[in-house]
């Protein structure tokens, strides 16, 4: 069955207030375009969750669209720290969650699984630990392991509303291929009711069938199919393209204040009717040829 | 004529003679990079380098913005994901050495990734754990590498993000915490924890740095032993590998 929909269909899938997960781990893989396209529908009090806070988060956060961030912690490697997101913390806007990479991994792993808990020797003797037993004590337990008698911190399961996944290759069912290191997508989107996949392009049933041990991410999980070429741009995608050094100065200098941030609202996500429309603005054609990737490299 | 070489040099070269060969590592961004590169192709060859996303020995040949630049997981052997890195490798317990950095050091090694406090008493939110906490509780032992300023080696941190000894003694054990850092490697000094009272120890001072210098520029006093030996300085081609092989651009080494 043919899951492929335009993007706006599949933002159109989801409801205010809903937990999606994303895929981008700082400037790679974000859900770009998808993030733009919720910003320009509107969408409201959205929880976001990921292993590694990145450029998906960030943008969505600066628009106010976010009420809750579950995350480990993140920056924008080299380009600077998540502005949008710490500025958020800082004020009080943002109802901020913040574990470590491991204790959200497996959060998402215990959900993936159907686990009630899982133990993690992680996070304690921190502050860490301390910020959550104080803001989200639901979420955090001691148990005893039955079998040595050993107390353990356990962590409650993550099981998002949806996932969302930027991917290199998927066919028209779902079934996606993802190149490079995965971080936490594959537990999240087994963790989640149900996933959207962006892809840089679809390929047939039959061409996936041929290498089916490359499928990440299993159809039967999937509910809708969008193939958006430079979907994660700015951010790369290995294998296909590098990040865009220009756009994301751009970004991290607009990101410095709230008012230059809307200015950047404005003129990347609100001021263009849709991706194609995006693409053009920051460089069209020409500008995306020079960031795709060598196939060795991968960058 | 002694060599010429910059502290962060000096550092990077502490960092890679801290580790052995076999040794399973992990390693963030920046210093601890280019420690590990450089042990990798010195003193370490069958050393197993790990970035959490899910990157085992990566080869580069390009200098990568961060651990999320596909220049940084070239020619890896591994590309899988946080739970086969830091679930099956790093909690399972296979990780002998885990390199940390951060904004603040205490004297039990207590680390700050998180908050970053002004004079005025306002505090921003920085990077925070990323996997940081999770080596920090499940290495066999953590290096930490900082620059050595009063604001940064402080008798109070603002946040613990990756706990050391806690507050010393056998805190960190009766916590069910593994490990714990064994070195603290900055720009004057090199640091070790007292076994006992698990507070940073003087283990030698770089040369041309006096005991004056690293002592006017912490916020604590450590444990000072009677002697304290000079750092061995860098060698030619430990020197050389860095600058001409591993950061020819300088991007860690700045």
């Amino acid at each position: 069955m043919s899951k492929v929909t335009s993007l706006a269909e599949a933002v159109g899938s989801i409801s205010d207030g809903e937990h999606l997960s994303l895929s981008g781990f700082a400037i790679t893989r974000c859900t770009m375009a998808f993030a733009r396209e919720v910003i320009r529908q509107g969408l409201r009090g959205l929880t976001i969750s990921q292993c590694v806070g990145a450029m998906d988060a960030d943008l969505l956060t600066g628009a106010g669209v976010v009420e809750r961030l579950i995350y480990g912690g993140g920056s924008l490697d080299r380009f600077g720290r998540l502005a949008n997101i710490n500025r958020g913390i800082e004020n009080g806007s943002l109802c901020a969650e913040e574990y470590s990479s491991l204790s959200i991994a497996f959060r998402y792993l215990a959900g993936s699984l159907g686990l009630p808990f899982i133990p993690i020797r992680s996070l304690r003797g921190s502050d860490l630990l301390r910020q959550i037993r104080a803001r989200t004590a639901e979420d955090v337990a001691e148990v005893t392991d039955p079998f040595t008698g050993e107390n353990w911190l356990a962590l409650k399961p993550l099981q998002p509303d949806v996932a969302v996944v930027q991917v290199q290759a998927a066919d028209e069912d779902g079934n996606a291929w993802i190149f490079g290191p995965k971080w936490d997508n594959p537990e999240q989107a087994r963790a989640a009711k149900r996933t959207i996949v962006i892809t840089e392009r679809i390929l047939s049933g039959d061409e996936i069938r041929k290498h089916a041990e490359q499928t990440i991410i299993p159809g039967l999980l999937v509910s809708h199919v969008v193939e958006l070429p430079f979907g994660a741009h700015p951010t790369s995608v290995y294998g296909a393209y590098d990040y865009d050094d220009v756009q994301i100065r751009c970004y991290v200098e607009a990101a410095k204040t709230p008012a230059s941030f809307q200015a950047y609202l404005q003129e990347f996500v609100y001021g263009v009717k849709d991706h194609q429309g995006y693409l053009d603005k920051v460089g069209g054609v020409a500008r995306l040829e020079q960031l795709r990737a060598d196939p060795v490299l991968g960058y | 004529m002694p060599l010429e070489y910059t502290p962060s040099e000096l550092m990077a070269v502490a960092g890679a003679r801290e580790l052995e060969d076999g040794q399973v590592v992990a390693v963030g961004l920046g210093l601890p990079v280019v420690a590990s590169f450089l042990a990798k192709k010195t003193c370490a060859p069958n050393m197993t380098i790990l970035f959490e996303l899910g990157v085992i020995n990566p080869e580069p040949i390009h200098t990568g913005v961060g651990l999320a630049d596909p220049r940084v997981w070239y020619r890896a052997n591994v590309l899988s994901s946080f739970v086969d890195i830091l679930g099956a490798v790093l909690h399972k317990g296979r990780v002998d050495v885990g390199f940390l950095g951060g904004l603040e050091v205490d004297q039990y090694g207590n680390l700050n990734t998180t908050l970053l406090g002004d004079p005025q008493g306002q505090f921003r939110h920085m990077i925070g754990s990323g996997g940081a906490n999770d080596i920090a509780s499940c290495a066999k032992r953590t290096i930490i590498i900082m620059r050595h300023e009063a604001r940064k080696l402080n008798k109070t941190i603002s946040f613990i993000t990756s706990p050391g000894y806690m507050g010393g003694g056998d805190e960190r054990a009766q916590a069910g915490l593994l490990g714990g850092p064994s070195r603290v490697i900055t720009d004057k000094a090199i640091f070790d924890f007292d076994g006992v009272s698990k507070r940073m120890r003087l283990l030698s001072i770089h040369p041309g740095i006096t005991l004056e210098d690293v002592l006017d520029n912490m916020g604590f006093t450590p444990v000072i032993p009677e002697a304290v030996p000079l750092t061995e300085p860098p060698d030619p081609e430990q020197l050389r590998l860095i600058r001409e092989v591993i950061d020819p651009q300088r991007i860690y080494m700045g």
